[in-house]
């Protein structure tokens, strides 16, 4: 109840006739619109009857009409503070004796994103891997709520890794290159982050190891023979085996072992097998069989391949001299990563007399193969290093070395440790994968074999090339050790260069010697101009894949 | 009949032709190039062409497999063989009688694991294969069958 007091005297407290009294109450602000869970602190200012005003904010009492909305406190210390409880209005009104101040309206909106918060916040991963980020909104009620896939991904630094806005993979990011880079999340001006940092300058996931002559080949093996190992599984199990004595061919595709070092593989189901020639008139027989196969430290990749078998089913007379043993081949099994990423190819996807596959019932019958289930090179299915591989062997001084260890590096320019640099690319003929080669006034086809142990070449008339008598005789005996050089032009006809070789004489380089890599041997070859393992000896040599492509160019292609 | 038959296809020059699975076209090393052989294997050819040249005549057989080429002198005998292809053909029926003495030879020949050819002579028949995965070669010829100013490097 309120009274106004007119002129002096009269009216206020018996105990003090000159005191002024309270007329009005107003409030500050008049109206306020606060999102849930925060908080607005009101003022009361009084006026008296001799117009003075004052801060009566600690003395009123406060109130909200609708308590569920916004509550005021009344507490010492926070006296007209209004807490915004739920979305709506409510009137804000303060009292003193009998006076009511005016009304402030309260409005409290939907809370409000106050923070961002992503994680993990520091996490570390390899290159070609992918991290999950996750972004946490926390709002004005303290509430929180997963804005993963509302938000905007940023990576400060995309060389390093990207990040996906992408429905179905936001905030995913993928590293790239070795480094570190800010991941940001952000939704209206508010945004949060996190440090992403990619491992592997010189990942060591694509890296292979290869022995000439060493320790990843058999005891007796010939000369200038370049071995890698490799992870076997029985498909779709960590149930996995390694067998070394792998030959590592760059002269064919596709991965071929022996039946009887493999345990992991179940016996077969398929009737599916094939016939496989080589240069030198040997072949290998045996059934195709799908594997789960890991090169290096790659993820496992899940391809046929030729599981040797001389006595699996009824042997065609193509393959009457096939490999019996690993000791009869010279190798445990086959790891061809050259140019073709298919051992047949569309030959054999159109033809059944194609003269290498066939179905075996009673009987086996030549048989068309789809692609996805012809023999492949397994490094063609990777992820990520698919496009080719990097052999690299280092130098071998001249008068042999007793092993070799290099690298087999999967993939070109898709890592630090596998860009081209200093290399020049020879596109290659997409039938055949030969380019061509002038050596003495003489032009042939060639190509580039790890799986040949020497140089091998028709020598030209006048050359100062003999054969070595008796047993070496396919091989050169010059007197004495000959530097040459030849011109490598692409199949394409551009470009040409040349490339310095050295041959020694066979017999006085192997007589009484342990050494079994050699820079400086060759022999006689029909037609064509092999460029053997030496030819890796101190080279980079890029094997670009036919259907892939690189900063070299498209597959396929050699480049050194 | 069959002399008909090849006169007609020499007549149409360069030709591919498909030939019927029965009627296989191919010949044996030292033989007359009209000898066909049915009952051997055959590269079951599905194009034929025919290249002269100074002094012999070509006759190349194509198949998916590989591609066969007979070197054929004047008087119409088969003096060697080429091929290319996805697979070495078999060598039993083309080489005709100088086969035993191949295959006696390739038994005692050692292997030469590492090297990527084969390089087999006998007193009478040399017979040489090479090559790589998709790309493997091969040619067999009989010396004394060569005709006169034909080099061995035009086999091939």
């Amino acid at each position: 109840m309120a009274t106004a007091c007119g002129g002096g005297g009269g009216g206020g407290d018996s105990s003090n006739p000159t005191a002024k009294t309270l007329v009005s109450i107003s409030l500050t602000p008049i109206n306020p619109s606060i999102a849930k869970g925060t908080v607005q602190q009101f003022t009361a200012t009084g006026t008296y009857s001799d117009n003075s005003t004052q801060n009566l904010t600690t003395s009123v009492s406060w109130t909200s009409s609708v308590p569920s909305v916004a509550s005021i406190s009344n507490a010492g210390g926070s006296n007209g503070l209004a807490t915004a409880i739920a979305a709506g209005t409510t009137a804000i009104t303060a009292a003193s004796g009998g006076i009511s101040s005016t009304t402030a309206t309260l409005t409290v909106t939907p809370p409000t994103l106050v923070s961002i918060t992503v994680s993990p916040t520091n996490p570390s991963i390899g290159i070609g891997a992918t991290q999950q980020f996750t972004a946490t909104g926390t709002y004005s009620d303290n509430s929180t709520q997963n804005l993963t896939t509302s938000v905007s991904w940023t990576s400060s630094v995309p060389s390093v890794a990207s990040i996906s806005n992408a429905g179905g993979s936001n905030g995913l990011a993928t590293a790239i290159a070795a480094g570190t880079t800010m991941i940001m999340a952000a939704s209206g001006g508010i945004s949060g982050t996190a440090t992403l940092t990619v491992t592997g300058g010189g990942s060591a996931d694509n890296e292979i190891p290869i022995t000439v002559n060493g320790a990843l080949c058999s005891g007796n093996s010939y000369l200038n023979k370049p071995c890698v190992s490799v992870t076997v599984c029985t498909p779709g199990t960590s149930t996995c085996q390694t067998i070394d004595d792998i030959l590592l061919d760059t002269g064919s595709y596709g991965l071929r072992i022996f039946k009887l070092l493999l345990t992991v593989l179940p016996p077969v189901t398929g009737n599916l097998a094939e016939c496989i020639q080589f240069g030198d008139g040997s072949s290998v027989w045996g059934p195709v069989q799908t594997a789960d196969v890991i090169l290096g430290n790659e993820p496992v990749v899940t391809v046929p391949i030729q599981v040797i078998d001389s006595t699996f089913g009824a042997r065609p007379a193509r393959c009457f001299n096939a490999d019996t043993t690993p000791a009869a081949a010279g190798f445990n099994g086959i790891l061809g990563v050259g140019l073709f990423t298919h051992d047949c190819g569309t030959t054999c996807v159109s033809s059944a007399n194609n003269g290498i596959y066939y179905a075996c019932g009673a009987s086996c019958s030549g048989t068309t193969v789809p692609l996805s289930s012809q023999v492949q090179n397994p490094a063609a299915l990777l992820p990520l290093d698919n496009n080719g591989v990097l052999v690299q062997l280092p130098s071998v001084p001249l008068g042999g070395i007793s092993s070799v260890n290099g690298k087999l590096i999967l993939g070109i320019g898709t890592r630090s440790n596998n860009i081209p640099s200093s290399v020049t690319a020879y596109s290659a003929s997409s039938t055949t994968g030969e380019f061509t080669t002038l050596f003495g006034g003489r032009t042939y086809n060639s190509f580039i074999d790890s799986g040949s142990n020497g140089l091998f070449f028709t020598p030209p008339p006048a050359s100062q090339l003999p054969n070595c008598t008796g047993a070496n005789a396919g091989w050169f005996c010059p007197t004495s050790t000959l530097s040459l050089s030849a011109i490598n032009t692409a199949a394409s006809g551009t470009p040409s260069g040349t490339v310095p070789f050295q041959i020694g004489n066979f017999t006085s380089l192997t007589v009484n010697s342990f050494n079994k890599a050699f820079v400086e041997i060759g022999g006689t070859f029909r037609g064509n101009f092999d460029w053997g393992l030496p030819f890796f000896f101190g080279r980079n040599v890029f094997v670009g894949y036919g259907g892939s492509a690189s900063s070299l160019g498209s597959g396929p292609y050699w480049a050194y | 009949m069959k002399r008909r038959l090849y006169a007609l296809l020499l007549g149409l020059g360069l030709a591919a032709a498909f030939l019927a699975a029965a009627g296989r076209v191919q010949a044996t090393l030292g033989e007359s190039e009209d000898s066909v052989d049915s009952d051997k294997t055959a590269i079951e050819a599905t194009g034929l062409s025919t290249v002269v040249h100074n002094g012999y005549t070509v006759r190349e057989l194509r198949s998916v497999a590989v591609t066969l080429r007979e070197y054929v002198t004047p008087s119409g005998i088969i003096f060697a063989i080429a091929w290319n292809g996805q697979i070495h053909p078999d060598l039993t029926p083309l080489l005709g009688s100088y086969d035993d003495e191949y295959r006696t030879a390739l038994q005692h020949t050692p292997r030469e694991p590492g090297r990527r050819r084969l390089h087999i002579q006998t007193n009478r028949v040399v017979v040489e294969k090479w090559g790589h995965m998709r790309n493997l070669q091969g040619r067999a010829y009989v010396p004394a069958l060569l005709p006169p100013g034909v080099s061995v490097d035009e086999i091939k």
